[in-house]
């Protein structure tokens, strides 16, 4: 039950980073922006148990797909099976990750972020670059897919701690760990 | 693994193999759902940023008085700040006179819009704006400022619609330069930097940097002719065609107000 409740909540995150990211001024001077839906896309995976995780997995693909939908001559530009196979992909890596490190932590949380943000542009990146033709490899564009990536660890813990202190009462039944006792 | 683990992996498999095999119009359908969404968030956020951007206005004039301040001891004070104070609604008057004029001589129909805010995709350009469906707005009407060709509608909700910019690589306009015969195609680039290409020139082309560009407006094409689309920055001769590095007429990174040009008058 609180589970679900957990996963409602998480559910309705997904359009308000949406929102808010759009909302958030882009980063001189190369106007790299700050992305959140990653963000809390790791923290919903690492919280929830394996199978409501891969349910928000799909849910944060569709939104993001839908986000980044340019519909070419018909046809969507990026589809949205990339975007369901990747977060899928890291919805199990980080499911791993919050296992091996018995229970979700905040430095988890956040390098998990990183790396999220980082090959979510490169891939987009790279589809971009066979669909439309041409590798423009710059320094430009290399500073476009690392500052939203560096931006992505540090709002990773303001995320995190909200969310605890938010959700508290929903969260100790999930993976997150539960405060050390002095019977323990 | 439980029964019920079981079942509900073998339903998370099918409902992804649907997603991913959605058609572009459910997609469209979808996405017009979504920004239907976020619309209330997006509205009420870019309401509390304007907020919060005019206290910050408001807080550069004290400084910008102060420096008045001192560097002018002898003068009034008083009559200083005041002048200052009656610069600033004389600036926002001409502002708005400007935009309001620019609507009325347009021969275009246009419906006003205000800039919610610019969309976080790193690899796309858009922008979304407060007007939708409900304003009689649709998927590829050109959106324009009185400096300039801004983007076209991409993507319509009831009430919030996104906008392609022209430096997006995806935005192609034809276009003609000022005082030549020259025609090419206009897109924008991957890299951040917010300029556009126009392409397919003739390699002999004579362009200087300064050169105004307009677009041709194209027979089946959705930009009307001899809208403002950028000034030449450069010009170099490629293998089969000639390409010239544009800048955008109108100031994309800083937009607040623009038109959706929604037919001819």
């Amino acid at each position: 039950m609180r589970q679900g409740i957990l996963f409602i909540i998480l559910l309705l995150l997904l359009p308000i980073a949406v929102a808010v990211q759009d909302l958030l001024p882009a980063i001189p001077p190369f106007q790299a922006r700050i992305l959140l839906l990653p963000v809390v896309f790791c923290f919903g995976v690492m919280a929830l148990p394996l199978v409501p995780s891969l349910f928000f997995a799909l849910a944060t693909a569709l939104v993001q797909g839908l986000v980044l939908l340019q519909i070419q001559s018909g046809q969507a530009e990026l589809g949205l099976t990339v975007h369901v196979v990747f977060f899928l992909a890291w919805a199990i890596v980080l499911q791993m990750a919050s296992e091996a490190t018995h229970g979700m932590r905040w430095e988890v949380h956040a390098l998990g972020s990183a790396v999220v943000t980082l090959t979510l542009l490169g891939i987009e990146f790279l589809v971009l670059c066979v669909r439309r033709g041409g590798f423009p490899l710059e320094v430009t564009v290399l500073l476009r897919i690392m500052i939203p990536s560096l931006a992505s660890v540090l709002i990773a813990p303001l995320l995190y701690f909200t969310l605890r202190k938010m959700v508290p009462v929903f969260i100790e039944e999930t993976h997150l760990p539960k405060k050390p006792t002095f019977s323990s | 693994m439980k029964k019920i683990q079981i079942a509900s992996l073998v339903i998370l498999a099918v409902l992804a193999i649907a997603v991913c095999l959605l058609e572009s119009g459910t997609l469209t359908w979808l996405q017009s759902g979504l920004l239907g969404v976020i619309s209330p968030i997006s509205r009420s956020g870019s309401a509390v940023k304007s907020t919060i951007g005019t206290l910050g206005k408001d807080l550069l004039s004290l400084d910008q008085l102060q420096a008045e301040y001192e560097r002018a001891l002898a003068e009034n004070r008083k009559l200083r700040a005041e002048n200052n104070g009656l610069r600033d609604l004389q600036r926002d008057n001409d502002h708005l006179r400007q935009v309001l004029g620019y609507r009325e001589r347009s021969s275009f129909r246009l419906v006003p819009a205000l800039v919610l805010g610019h969309d976080a995709g790193v690899w796309w350009s858009t922008i979304k704006i407060n007007r939708g469906s409900a304003d009689g707005i649709a998927p590829d009407m050109p959106v324009i400022t009185d400096k300039g060709l801004v983007g076209k509608i991409s993507a319509v909700s009831g009430n919030i619609s996104e906008v392609l910019l022209i430096t997006d690589e995806n935005c192609k306009v034809a276009a003609k330069v000022e005082g030549t015969k020259e025609q090419g195609i206009s897109a924008g680039s991957r890299d951040p930097l917010g300029e556009m290409r126009l392409t397919f020139l003739s390699k002999l082309a004579d362009l200087q940097p300064g050169q105004k560009v307009y677009t041709a407006g194209v027979s089946g094409g959705i930009f009307p002719s001899g809208i403002a689309l950028g000034m030449v920055k450069s010009f170099h001769a490629r293998e089969l065609d000639g390409e010239a590095i544009l800048e955008p007429s109108a100031d994309l990174g800083t937009l607040e107000e623009v038109f959706i040009v929604t037919g001819a008058k």
